[in-house]
Parts: C-alpha cells; sequence; structure tokens
C-alpha cells in the first residue's frame, strides 16, 4: 500500500490491489476502466444496436430485481447462521461446539449447486413456502456455514485480555460477548464479510437452477426463445460486472472509513 | 524419406477422411435432451431410449446412414448446432415460424399438442386462463413455455426440465404445468409418485408437428432425413414406434 515502492517493500497481495487507493489519483484504474468501460458499453449496446441489444434490456429487470432480493436476503440471513454457529464453534459446552462443528464441516463438504437441489425440494417435501424464499434459505444455509468461520476468526483475533478485563469487572461472560467483544469484532470481520456478499452475489444465479426467475434465468428464457445466446449472456455478464464492481467499491469505501476510526 | 513418406501417407488418409466426409454423410451426431419421457430419456442401464429415438434410428436404416446420439440439456440445444457440435436435433422440436427462420427442419414426423396438467385437488380450472394470479411451469424455451406466456395474468415459471416443474407442483409451489401430452400421460397417469396427485384436464388446445432440425443451409442433409421419413411413413414403422412408447 506504500505509494513510493522502495528495494524493502513486500509485495502486498490481496484483492484489494485493483481497487485504487484512496491517494491513487489515476484516471485509468483497472477498476475504473471496467466499471465506466462497462456502462458504456451496456449503453452502446442499447442505443447503438437497439434491434438487437434493447430487447433483452427491456426483458430483464424484474431479474435484476429478484437477483438483489435473493443476494440481500441470504447474506443477511447467513450473517445470522453464521453468528450462531460461528459463537457455537468457539462454545465450551461440548454439545453446542460439536453441533456447531458439525453443521460448518458437512455443508462445506457439499457443493453448493447440489445443496441447493436438495434443501429446495426438501423443503419442498415438508413445508409450503415460496419458491424465492426456498432458495434465500438454502442460500443462506450455504454462507452460513462460511461466516461462522469467519465471526469465529474474528472473536478469537480480540485478544484474551479484553475478555478478562471484562470478566473482572464484573460483567457477566454473555455481557462481555455482547457489550465488548462483537463490537470489536464486527470491525474485523467486515471485510471479509463483504467478500462473502460479493461471492453470494456471483453465487446467486445458481438459483436460476431453481426456476427462482432471477436475472440469468430471465437471460436464458430470452435466449432460449429468440436464440441470440451470444448477445444475451453479454448483456448478463455486464450487469453482474457493473453490480459486483459497484458493490466491490463500496465495500473497499467502508473498510477505509472503519481504518480511519482506529 | 521416412519422414517424407509417413508426410504424405498422413495427407492420403487425411485426403481419404475428409472426401469421405462431404460424400454423402455416413454418421450423423444428433442431440437429444433426454428429458422428456417417454419421446427421450434416459433408462436404468444409461441408454437413451425413447420414441424419438428408436424413430431416427429407423429413418437412418432406411437413409443408409449411422447416428450417434449425445444427450444435451434443452437450454442451449439450438446454439449447440449453430456452433457445429453435432449435424441435427431431435428432441421432440415443434416446428414454429421462429424457429424455422433460424434453422432448418425435416418434414414434420408426428404431431401432438400442448396440454395442461393440475394437481387432484383442484376441481375447477379447465385451461390456463382460470389458473389467473398462479404459477404455471414449463420447461424453459418450449412451446408450452409460450403458451403460458400468452395468458395475461398467469405467471410463468420456467424449469431446465420438465421432470422439475412437476416436482415443484407435487411441493405445491406452482398450480399447473403445461406440456406435450405424451409427456403430461408419462408423469400424471404413468409414474406412480404422481398418478394419486395429478390429473390432465381438458383435451390438446394446440396442434404442433415435430420435426428433425438441423443448420440453416444443410439440405443435403434435410433431403436425406425426409427420405427416411417417407420410406418409415409408406413401411408404417411409425404406428408401430408410437404403440411401442406412447400408449
Amino acid at each position: 500500500m506504500l505509494d513510493t515502492p522502495s528495494p524493502h517493500t513486500p509485495i502486498a497481495v490481496g484483492d484489494g490491489a485493483a481497487i485504487p487507493h484512496k491517494s491513487d489519483a489515476g484516471l485509468f484504474t483497472a477498476w475504473r476502466i471496467a466499471f465506466f468501460g462497462s456502462i458504456v458499453l451496456c449503453l452502446f449496446l442499447a442505443f447503438g444496436r437497439p434491434d438487437q441489444y434493447m430487447a433483452i434490456f427491456m426483458f430483464i429487470p424484474d431479474g435484476i430485481l429478484v437477483t438483489f432480493k435473493v443476494t440481500l436476503g441470504a447474506i443477511l440471513l447467513a450473517i445470522v447462521f453464521g453468528l450462531i454457529a460461528g459463537l457455537g464453534r468457539i462454545s465450551s459446552n461440548r454439545l453446542i461446539n460439536g453441533a456447531a462443528s458439525l453443521y460448518v464441516e458437512v455443508i462445506r463438504g457439499i457443493p453448493l449447486l447440489v445443496q441447493l437441489f436438495y434443501i429446495y425440494y426438501a423443503l419442498g417435501r415438508f413445508v409450503k413456502i415460496p419458491d424465492i424464499l426456498s432458495a434465500i434459505i438454502a442460500m443462506a444455509f450455504c454462507y452460513g456455514a462460511y461466516m461462522a468461520e469467519i465471526f469465529r476468526a474474528g472473536i478469537q483475533s480480540i485478544p484474551k485480555g479484553q475478555m478478562e478485563a471484562a470478566l473482572s469487572l464484573g460483567m457477566s461472560r454473555g455481557q462481555a460477548m455482547r457489550q465488548v467483544i462483537l463490537p470489536q469484532a464486527f470491525k474485523v470481520v467486515l471485510p471479509p464479510i463483504g467478500n462473502e456478499f460479493i461471492a453470494l452475489l456471483k453465487d446467486s444465479s445458481l438459483v436460476s437452477i431453481l426456476a427462482v426467475a432471477d436475472l440469468l434465468r430471465r437471460g436464458r428464457e430470452y435466449a432460449s426463445e429468440t436464440f441470440n445466446y451470444f448477445e444475451t449472456y453479454t448483456v448478463i455478464a455486464l450487469i453482474y460486472l457493473i453490480m459486483t464492481l459497484f458493490f466491490s467499491k463500496l465495500i473497499s469505501i467502508m473498510e477505509e472509513r472503519l481504518n480511519e476510526g482506529r | 524419406m521416412k519422414v517424407f513418406r509417413t508426410l504424405t501417407s498422413l495427407v492420403l488418409v487425411f485426403a481419404a477422411m475428409t472426401s469421405s466426409a462431404f460424400a454423402a454423410p455416413k454418421s450423423i451426431k444428433v442431440a437429444t435432451d433426454a428429458t422428456w419421457p417417454p419421446m427421450e430419456m434416459v433408462d436404468a442401464n444409461k441408454q437413451i431410449v425413447g420414441y424419438d429415438i428408436d424413430f431416427l434410428n429407423a429413418v437412418a436404416k432406411e437413409a443408409g446412414v449411422k447416428v450417434e446420439f449425445k444427450n444435451t440439456a434443452w437450454d442451449g440445444i439450438f446454439a449447440g448446432l449453430d456452433s457445429g457440435q453435432y449435424d441435427a436435433i431431435i428432441s421432440s422440436v415443434t416446428i414454429t415460424e421462429a424457429r424455422k427462420a433460424k434453422y432448418d427442419f425435416s418434414d414434420a414426423y408426428t404431431s401432438i399438442g400442448q396440454i395442461l396438467v393440475v394437481p387432484k385437488t383442484d376441481k375447477t380450472s379447465k385451461t390456463i386462463a382460470d389458473l389467473k394470479g398462479k404459477k404455471v411451469g414449463s420447461q424453459i424455451g418450449t412451446t408450452g413455455a409460450m403458451e403460458v406466456k400468452k395468458v395475461a395474468g398467469v405467471e410463468s415459471k420456467t424449469y431446465d426440465e420438465i421432470g422439475l416443474a412437476f416436482e415443484d407442483m407435487a411441493a405445491g409451489r406452482i398450480s399447473g404445468v403445461v406440456c406435450d401430452e405424451p409427456v403430461a400421460a408419462h408423469f400424471a397417469l404413468q409414474k406412480k409418485e404422481y398418478k394419486e396427485k395429478f390429473k390432465i384436464v381438458g383435451k390438446a388446445f394446440t396442434k404442433e408437428g415435430y420435426g428433425i432440425v438441423v443448420k440453416k443451409g444443410n439440405q443435403e442433409l434435410v433431403a436425406l432425413l425426409n427420405k427416411g421419413i417417407k420410406a418409415v411413413k409408406a413401411k408404417k414403422l411409425d404406428t408401430k414406434i408410437h404403440t411401442k412408447w406412447v400408449k
């Protein structure tokens, strides 16, 4: 992150490398080229080649909305699952610890696509819930396991002395966790949760396999009737790209704000 | 010299192979989406079987070519034809004007119609229009899906495979499924998990003909297939295959 590289500067590796640093005033950063490039390309396709592309842009907006709904719903629910399982993973109660560890191990060992099918159709056997909600639950169940590990690592990264100090002040363990440890851990886990959010946004395209009318599904429906596969997938890819770039920027700004407060 | 000889023999072999390929195709690769019973499906021995398979084998025999089937997902099956991954598609493809604009078809080899399947608990619905405000499922990119979309007020839900639509109806997430008559009969009348739950309502409400799809401009293959279809129909082999698969 140093602006003047010296022979002693270690190479910084991370996915933030492509996102411009605040002090980086250059106009042509990879992020800007990709983000504004894809917006310009979308506009060009929509208005420059309206007979091929305009119809695609008209067909998919409700799909974008569903993609957002699924992503947002799944990430919120996954945070809840993850927090519970993450706390379970560091619990000294053997039963709780075992159950949380089992959940994480089992879920992380099954491909997301298989889980989606499984949970979606398994839920259908027992309870009657709408398709989007089933898809959200299936996604959240999977991502919750990854979130659990993030929370566990985040909580464990807070020095032990913090808990000891809180306990010696007369707080109960639960109180100490809520008022001392978690607020600090939250700052640590926010960046990885942001990354999970981006990953989830992309993986949400998998719910199209469950006949949920998300962005990819709408695109496939359009392509399957017009046979314009190339044009349709070009648009779909561009829209996903714009969304993920937008959110990765948002998250990096959020991260910076948090670091300033430190 | 040896290198030279190997090279020339290679060139000769290659020339022989391509010249035979340019003459009438000896073997054609045909794509089918084997998730559409009883027209095309994968049996317990992992073999692709069904009405279309038997029919095309009969046609190929009459036309003097060999057929190699390739199981391909329906969504994108036309794109594979564009990119030359196979020579033809036989997959219960209805001949429509939109499809004819982009691809060439053989003569129609059988006629069917779209039909509605609903849960047995639904005592009133007879047509798609009766399901206003509800969700109706079909396979993506099929004529069934197009029929559902035509009816205003009905929410269309498209599946990758028709079996998933029936499973979703069993779970109560959708109120109806539209598909080809023989497929509806297979799922609603023969499959034992669904026999108790579903029923077919009304009569087929479209009249469609299945055709074999080839790349636009491949007149040679169309002529060959039509020759075979004529011979199969003349010998009444198609009625035999029909009674075997469609009861």
